[in-house]
Formats: structure tokens, sequence, C-alpha cells
């Protein structure tokens, strides 16, 4: 085992930031969409590797530069989710939600087949941008500088959905549409659109994490669905619906999976499987969650 | 209407007509000798194996003749769906439906699974895509005969032949922490001591780990002369493209387990630089060439045969063979034929059917993959650096765990 | 309401189609063995789903695990098939108190992420202890053991013995549902507050829900491996959870004998399209079925067939002569 230094578990923080980083988004997505539409969107890793082929295929056929995909794959993935929502999911939302449940994890097999067909199994190549590739001096290592790009991104992009939904209008709206959907339409608020428009933008976070996820991870159909499972635990811990939830416990699962990996390795890939249950006996809302709503 | 009088009726009427209408299985002296080819043919294993290994075998019965002891030879196409549960039902199948031999099983838990399967029905399997040692250690039997590779003879190939080395003495491993990457461990960890060589550490990472910063920085700062990676598929990719990110391929060797030539085609730029070892190269010399631009050619598609592909034809050419030296496609009696007997082929030189465990033994190929910009045409990756005897390659009979059920 | 009013019929005539579907032609003795098993273990699933209103996405963890109980017992020497299956229902008994009494605190959505997230842990172990199941290469054994001397290689004698255990364990689940305990589940799958409110212990009754229906399905995959004489990692997989929960609902939710038609039809599905040219998009098929049927026919297919023929039942109604007689309402004279 390498000397568990400080300067070392530094490092490993910062691996958690990364991993950490991309659970929030994930999660923050998974949430928004649970908030809105009190649908749990099986779908939500499968959106994360669209995100990535979308990324893939943009180098391949038009040359689309990393910094380009990070904008154009949540548009595409976003607009492909719009699509689900408005011809499919729209139809059961007078159900109980398990239903929708369903339907996207049907969604899962369809998606990722198709995929598989057109990419095969095997993966997919996908360089780290020049502009970021290398590695940057942090005084205490030198730590790969695409790495870093990746924590700034999401941070950056976790804090920007946060003010807009928290302190915005359009985040005031969303809310509103969210507690008291009713109420929101007698205002005369479009709260179908906003619904769409919630998914969408809830599905294009995932894509934006499959865009990040590019360049250091296997780009294959099937990579959704190791992160599926995970984002659902975050989401559980955070508390579903709570965007504060989310980030806190996508980044702080992230940090506390690296540092434990180090400390205990036999126990990291069930860390935050355990954390859930913990959760869940002792809080059972989630750290920032409400008590739900009786079904 | 009464409906369970009703139902009652049915019942005893099925019970009676069906029996009657189904067609008495195929008496199993005329009919065809069917070769059951047990394959990913979609999945991660699918360019490895898959249609190809399936064309492959074809391909050798046409060579053969399509025929032998007068009666034809067809080749079934089964998709095991890397499912250990699935490749054991659909093998009863087969056999229960006449197939003679079970080929390719590429994937460890399906092997295991057909293996066990050959022995309760008398038949023969021939696995030539698994990894696991275990086909010919604890679960060795009488019917199944391991072809191609296994995780000992890519640690003795590999983990010798970069030791051998002046700066190939100090290892360190990246392992995944399943049967796999323990087995990977050991091996390596025994083919390096010989030549003075050892592990300094190795990580045992918990499976669904898809970010190996961690280690690798571990890595970087312990300073071995060697990473070896000893994990697979998509995990291999995650660890190499880090490597390259991490810029750890400038200041160590990279030693990589298990590696084909299907991976480096669907991504050259991340394998370039490491050495790995093959059972087989398309482009090694003249005879490995002419197969594989025939087989090229029959497949369409430009690509290059893999080594279990050329391995699925060599075994069908050989288990025809004795077919057709035997007399009968009787399972005990090809295996009294075939133990002990050495042969020599395209695919495998030097080789033996070994008795002592149904290893078939041959040589093995140190290989380093070429970077993109170096290679001379097409799927040309690999170069040859060090061609090891299938005395050195395999486990030797004196370690070998199976205890012989014949 | 179990497949209506002629529930038993019903669940003759699926045993009858039991009796004779290993002579049915194009039927292979193991897939239909392995047939049943999943039958079982969507009756078993529909105990839980249909009749308590809790969606598990781990019961993988009941079916796989117990299957790997039975497989280690056969592995280390026990060629007993009593006592295999015994290991691996006291398995799935104890795991699903456990895991119950847990998950039971949520409902819906929650409950479900909390059964699929449990299932992983059990995944990543049967992974990691390779001793124990051999890890990623799986388990075989080489025999079922035997019943009390008897052997049970034959494939055959092994499918009728599996299928009396699974008309058994169906009619203790139809038993369970049509009692006055199943009457309370259902009052709670419909309305819990209410049932609370009378002064039911919910969470009492959805833990012994849960506890029955997974050491039902323990059952199902104890019987299962020891059909393959293997256990493998796919049958402690989430992806085994969420084909329970299709072929369950492809049949029909609530019914019963519908899980029975769905394990059937899906199965076959799976099975057959494996085989055909297209069988590489096996998935997308399946996928495609599944999202019809819940964008279409949510009640699967039993369900909607019941549906259809309830509503074309005529209501009956008091005849205004004469109080104490019902006629059919269509046939009431309106002014």
């Amino acid at each position: 085992m390498a000397q568990l230094t400080p300067d070392y578990l530094l490092i490993q923080v910062f691996n958690g930031l990364v991993n950490g980083g991309f659970y929030a988004l994930l999660a923050l997505g998974l949430s928004i969409i649970f908030g809105m539409l009190r649908i749990v969107n099986f779908a939500h890793g499968t959106m994360y590797m669209l995100g990535a082929f979308v990324a893939y295929y943009g180098a391949q056929y038009v040359h689309l530069s990393f910094f380009a995909a990070l904008l154009v794959a949540p548009l595409v993935v976003g607009a492909f989710g719009l699509l689900l929502e408005v011809t499919l999911l729209r139809r059961l939302y007078g159900l109980d939600p398990l239903y929708n449940l369903l339907l996207t994890f049907a969604m899962v097999l369809v998606i990722e087949d198709l995929m598989r067909l057109l990419a095969g199994a095997l993966g997919s190549p996908y360089e780290t941008p020049a502009l970021l590739s290398g590695v940057t001096n942090l005084g205490f290592t030198e730590y790969p500088t695409y790495r870093i790009f990746v924590i700034v991104v999401c941070v950056l992009v976790c804090a920007a959905v946060y003010l807009v939904i928290e302190r915005s209008p359009l985040g005031a709206r969303i809310r509103a549409a969210t507690e008291k959907p009713e109420l929101t339409r007698a205002f005369g608020i479009d709260t179908k659109r906003l619904v769409s428009l919630t998914f969408a933008f809830g599905v294009a976070l995932a894509a934006l994490a499959g865009v990040l996820a590019a360049p250091d991870t296997n780009v294959t159909p099937s990579m959704g669905d190791a992160v599926i499972i995970n984002t659902f635990a975050i989401v559980v811990i955070g508390g579903l619906g709570s965007i504060r939830g989310s980030i806190v416990a996508g980044f702080a699962l992230g940090v506390i999976a690296a540092v434990g990996a180090v400390l205990y390795p036999p126990i990291s890939n069930t860390l935050i499987f355990i954390v859930m249950v913990l959760v869940i006996l002792f809080r059972p809302a989630g750290l920032f969650g409400t008590v739900e709503r009786t079904a | 209407m009464n409906w369970s009088r009703f139902s009652l009726a049915l019942a005893a009427a099925l019970a009676v007509a069906v029996p009657a209408a189904v067609p008495a299985r195929v008496a199993a002296d005329d009919g065809p000798i069917k070769i059951a080819v047990i394959t990913d043919m979609a999945g991660v294993y699918s360019a490895l194996a898959g249609p190809g290994a399936v064309e492959a075998t074809k391909m050798a019965v046409e060579d053969f003749g399509g025929k032998v002891l007068g009666r034809t030879i067809e080749v079934d196409a089964i998709d095991h769906r890397n499912k250990g549960d699935e490749a054991a039902a659909k093998a009863a199948e087969a056999y229960d439906n006449g197939a003679e031999l079970a080929l390719d099983m590429t994937n460890s838990a399906t092997a295991l699974a057909v293996a066990a399967v050959a022995k309760q029905k008398h038949k023969l399997a021939i696995v030539t895509g698994a990894a696991s040692s275990a086909v010919t250690g604890a679960n060795c039997n009488r019917y199944t005969y391991h072809y191609a590779y296994d995780s000992y003879a890519l640690a003795s190939s590999t983990g010798r032949n970069v030791a051998r080395q002046s700066d190939g003495k100090t290892w360190y491993g990246i392992v995944p922490n399943y049967a796999f990457g323990q087995q990977m461990l050991a091996d390596f960890t025994a083919a390096i001591a010989p030549e003075g060589a050892s592990f300094i550490h190795a990580d045992m990472i918990p499976l669904g780990n898809t970010d190996f910063s961690s280690y690798l920085l571990a890595a970087k700062a312990a300073k071995p002369q060697v990473l070896g990676i000893l994990n697979a598929g998509a995990d291999t990719v995650n660890t190499m493209k880090q490597v390259k990110q991490f810029g750890i391929d400038k200041v160590m060797k990279i030693a990589v387990g298990l590696l084909f030539l299907s991976d480096v085609d669907a991504l050259p730029d991340v394998f370039s630089g490491s050495r790995i070892t093959t059972s087989w190269y398309w482009n090694e010399d003249k005879a490995a060439r002419a197969w594989a631009d025939r087989y090229t050619k029959r497949v369409g598609n430009g690509l290059r045969p893999t080594d279990i592909q050329a391995a699925d034809y060599s075994a069908t050419i050989q288990w025809l063979d004795a077919v057709k030296a035997v007399g009968t496609t009787d399972a005990d009696k090809i295996q009294q034929y075939l133990d002990g007997r050495q042969f020599n082929d395209f695919y495998a030189h030097a080789a033996e059917w070994r008795a002592r465990d149904h290893r078939v033994t041959h040589e093995m190929y140190v290989v380093d993959v070429i970077d993109k910009s170096q290679i001379k045409e097409p799927h040309a990756w690999f170069k040859i650096v060090q061609v090891i005897p299938p005395s050195r390659a395999f486990r030797p009979e004196s370690q070998s765990k199976c205890v012989k059920d014949w | 309401m179990i497949a209506g009013r002629h529930g038993a019929q019903v669940g003759v005539a699926l045993l009858a189609l039991g009796l004779v579907l290993p002579f049915l032609p194009g039927v292979y003795i193991v897939f239909a063995i392995d047939l049943v098993c999943f039958a079982l273990v969507a009756v078993a699933f529909d105990m839980l789903l249909g009749f308590t209103g809790l969606l598990s996405f781990g019961h993988a963890l009941f079916w796989g695990g117990a299957g790997y109980l039975a497989t280690i017992v056969v592995a280390r020497g026990v060629a007993s098939f009593p006592l295999a299956v015994l290991a691996g229902v006291a398995y799935a008994f104890v795991l699903s108190a456990l895991v119950g009494a847990v998950a039971v605190r949520r409902s819906g959505i929650y409950f479900a992420m909390i059964t699929l997230a449990i299932g992983e842990i059990q995944y990543f172990l049967a992974f990691q202890l390779v001793d124990l199941t051999g890890g990623e290469n799986g388990l075989t054994i080489a025999t079922r053991g035997t019943l009390f001397g008897l052997s049970l290689e034959n494939d055959r004698v092994y499918y009728y013995l599996v299928l009396a255990l699974a008309a058994l364990g169906t009619a203790f689940a139809v038993r369970v549902v049509s009692s006055p305990f199943g009457a309370v589940l259902a009052a709670m799958r419909d309305n819990e507050n209410r049932a609370r409110s009378i002064g039911y212990d919910t969470e009492r009754f959805k833990l012994a829900a849960f506890v029955m229906s997974g050491t039902l399905a323990g059952l199902a995959g104890t019987l299962y491996a020891l059909a393959n004489r293997l256990s493998s990692l796919d049958a402690v997989d989430w992806h085994t959870s969420g084909a329970i929960v299709m072929m369950t609902i492809l049949g029909g939710i609530g019914t019963i004998y519908g899980p029975i038609v769905g394990a059937t039809l899906f199965q076959s599905l799976d099975f057959f399209v494996s085989k055909t040219p297209i069988g590489d998009k096996t998935n997308i098929v399946m996928g495609l079925v599944f999202a019809v049927v819940i964008l279409l026919a949510r009640r699967g297919i039993v369900g909607e067939i019941l549906h259809y023929l309830a509503a074309r039942r005529p209501r009956l109604v008091e005849d205004e002569d004469d109080p104490s007689r019902l006629i059919p309402e269509t046939l009431v004279e309106t002014a």
C-alpha cells in the first residue's frame, strides 16, 4: 500500500471530487426530473451514454471539437429526451409513477441495444483534447489537467443550476409547478411546456456528464449501466427531488468512496449502498429531502 | 360451459395427441454430423470470436470436404450471450439434438458450464476463447480440451519475457479483485520469480471501479520498472486511457495480461506501446498469412482474423481428422485417439493434445502493440518479439491441479 | 381478482398444459424446466407487486442467492436435493426478513431503489467471494442431488418434480392472497393510510408479504440452479430482477396466473428470438414488447382478457316489480 501521507490523501480527495462531480451532475439531473415529473428516469445512464456517443460521432464525422461537444451533445440529447417525454412518458402521468419507471427501463433495453448495433460492443476511441492533456503542478503533486477541468466544469454547472432554481424567477416558476401545478396553471404559466423542458434539461445534464467522461473512460453502449445504480443511491442519500441534496451527496460520496478505497479497499464498491441503507434507516427522507408525500 | 370439465378434457386430449404427433428423434447414425459453435454472437466478445468464429468453422468444414464417414457436416451457431446458465441449457439442447462437438465457448463462465454439460452427455467440447486455467485444472474432465490460451500461458510468456530484461525486475500490479485477476496475479508472480523479478506491490481493485487514478498515482510514486495491467475488457481500456493521461507509459514499461487483436482494432491509440502475449498472429508467417487472406476474403469486411477464430478453424480440422481416423464420432474413442497426439498446422506450432490435463500446448508469441503511425498495412498491429516454446508457455504437468476422471 | 371467477379452472388448465409441455414439438426439456422456475418466481413476485403494491427491483437477491446456496451445498459434497433446496429456501427466508425490515419502511420508488441497491451488494459479494461462489467463473456441480435415493439426473423426472413443487407454490400463493390476510394486503395496496387508520400495522403486513414472496422466489431460484447444475452471476444481476418485473407485468399483475403466462411468453420470446437471424436484437424486441404493454395494455395479457370479459358481463340490478329478483341491467325497460 502506498504511503498514506497527507499528500496522497489529498490526491485522493481530488480524485474523489472528479468522480463526485460526475455523480453530482447525474444525480442533479435525476433529481430535477423527479422533482418536477415524479418520474424516476431509469434511462438516465443511457442518456449519459448518448452524450458520450454524440461527442464521439461528432468528432468522427463533422470534426466536432470536445469543447463544442460540451454544448452540442446536451442539446442533441436534450432534444431527444424532449421527444421521448412528449410522445411516450406524457401518456402515463396520471398513473402510479412506477409505470414511468418501468417505461424508462424498457427504453434502456431498446436504446442500448440499438447503440450496440450501431457502434459495436467494444469501445469507441475518444481522445483527451490536446489543450487539456498533460499534467499540471498543483504543488503537492502533478495532476492531469483534464481532471482539473472536469472538477471545475462540474462545480460551475452545479452552482449555476442551483442558483437558477433557487434564486431566479424561472426557478421560482419551476418550483411552483412542482409543488402546486394547478395553481401555477391558473396563473397562466404553461406547465406542460415547463415539464417537458425540465425533462429535457435533466437529460441534458446527464449528456454533459457523458461528454466529460468520454476521454477518460471506455465509450461503450453499456457505459450507462455502470452509473445508473450508483446515481440512484446518491439521489436517495441526498433526498429525491432535492437539488442541494444531489449536489452535496454527489461530491461528498465521491470523496468518501475515493478515500475509503485506499483506506479499506474491499468495501469501496459497496460503500455507496451501505451509506444509502444507513441513511434510509436513520434519515429516511435523505440528507436534504423532505418527508415524501404519501403515494 | 363447465370449465373444469372442459379443461380436463383438453388436457387429456393433448396428452394423448401430442406425443403421437411429435416426430421421433433423428437417428444418430445416418444424419448429419453436427458441430455446435457456442459463442458470443453480439456482445463484448463478438469481435474476438462471434460470427467470425462461426465462419472460420464453416471454412474448416468446407476445406475438409464437407463430409466425413459418408455423412455431411453441419455447423450450428449458438449464442450464449455471455450467460453461464444459457450456455449450459443451449449446449445440452445441442448435444441432445445430435451435436457431437461443442466449440469456442469464449467467456470463462460459459466454458466451464459447457465443460460440465459435455461431461454429463459424454460428448466432446473444445474450448478456445476462454482464459480460465480451471478448464484444465480443478474443472478438468475427460471430454473437454482447452485449445488456444489460458491465464497461465499469458502470464508465463509476457511475464518471463519482460522480467528477463535488466529493466524489468520490479513490477507494480493493477489487479481486479475477482477470480481472473487473482489467478493472473498468482501466475505472473510465479512466472517472473525465476528471473529475479517480483511485484513490489499489487493493488487488488474492487469490481465496478472505473477510475484507476488513485492506483496509477500510487504506481507512479512507487517507481517500479514495469506496470502489470492484469485486468480485462473495459477495465483494461479505462486503465490504459488513464495511464496515457497521467503519462505513466513514459516512465515505465507496460505489460498487459489479456489483450486481443480485436481490442487493438477498436482502440489502437489506447493500447500502443504495450507488450502482450497471443496464441497466433495473422501475419506471423507465410502460412498464417495465406489462411488469413482467405478468411478476410470470405468474411468480406476487411478485418483480419483473431487468434481465437484461427483456433476454431484449426480445432475443427483436428477433430474431423480424428473422426475420420477413428471411424466414429464416439467421444470416448476420439478422446483416446487425441490424448498425447502431436501435430503442427498454421495455427498451432509444435502442438500436442496433452493427456495429463487436456491442455493443448503449442507455441505462444510475445508481441508489442505498434503505434498507429507505424503500421505497415491495416490491422498489422503486432510485432513479434519472442516465440515461447510450448514447454515453457504452459503450466508444467507436474503443477497441474487436474484430477483425472479418465 | 385471481383470474376472475374461474380461478380454479384456469389453474387446472395451466397445470394440464404443464403436464404435456415437454411433449410439445420444439420444446426442449431443459427449457421447459427453466420456464416453470421462472413462472414460479413471477407468481412470487406478483404476491408482492400485484397484491401488496410493492415494486421490488431486487428479487434476484432471493432467486439468485438461494440458487447459490443450493449449488454451494452440493458443491461441498452434500448430494441431497432436499437439503440443497432447504438451504436455498432458508437463505431466502432469512435474507428477505432482513432486507424487508429495512425496505418496507418506505414505499413506491424508494422501496424499489432500496431493493435494487441491496441486490447490488449481494452481486458484488458473489463476485468477490471467489472461493465460495467461483466468482465470475460461476459454480458448476456434478449432480442435482438425490431425492430419498431417487436420482434426479433424468431431465423428464426432474421436470415433473419441479412442476409439482411449482404447482404447490402457486397454490400457496393463491391461498395467501385469497385469505383475509390477502384482503388486508389489497386494502393496503389501494390506500395505505386508510388501512393504517383502521388499525392495521401496515409495516408488519408488508414485511410478511415480502418474506413470503422472497422465500417462494428462493424456492424457484433453487430449482433453477439445480436444473442447470450451476449458479452464475447472472442470477444475482439486477438485469434478472428487471426480467422478473417484466414477465410479471407482461402477464398481468394482480392475477397470480397472469405472471405464469407472462413468464412463458417472455422466456419463449427470449429463447426463440435469440436463435433467429435477428437474435442479436433480442433486447430490442423485449424492450419494445414491454414498452407497448406499459403504454397500451397495462393490465398485462391476462389482466386485459379478464377486464374485457368482465366488461361484457351484464351488471345485475334489482327488478323494480319484484325487488327480491336480480335481472340484467340491459333488460330493464325504460319508460
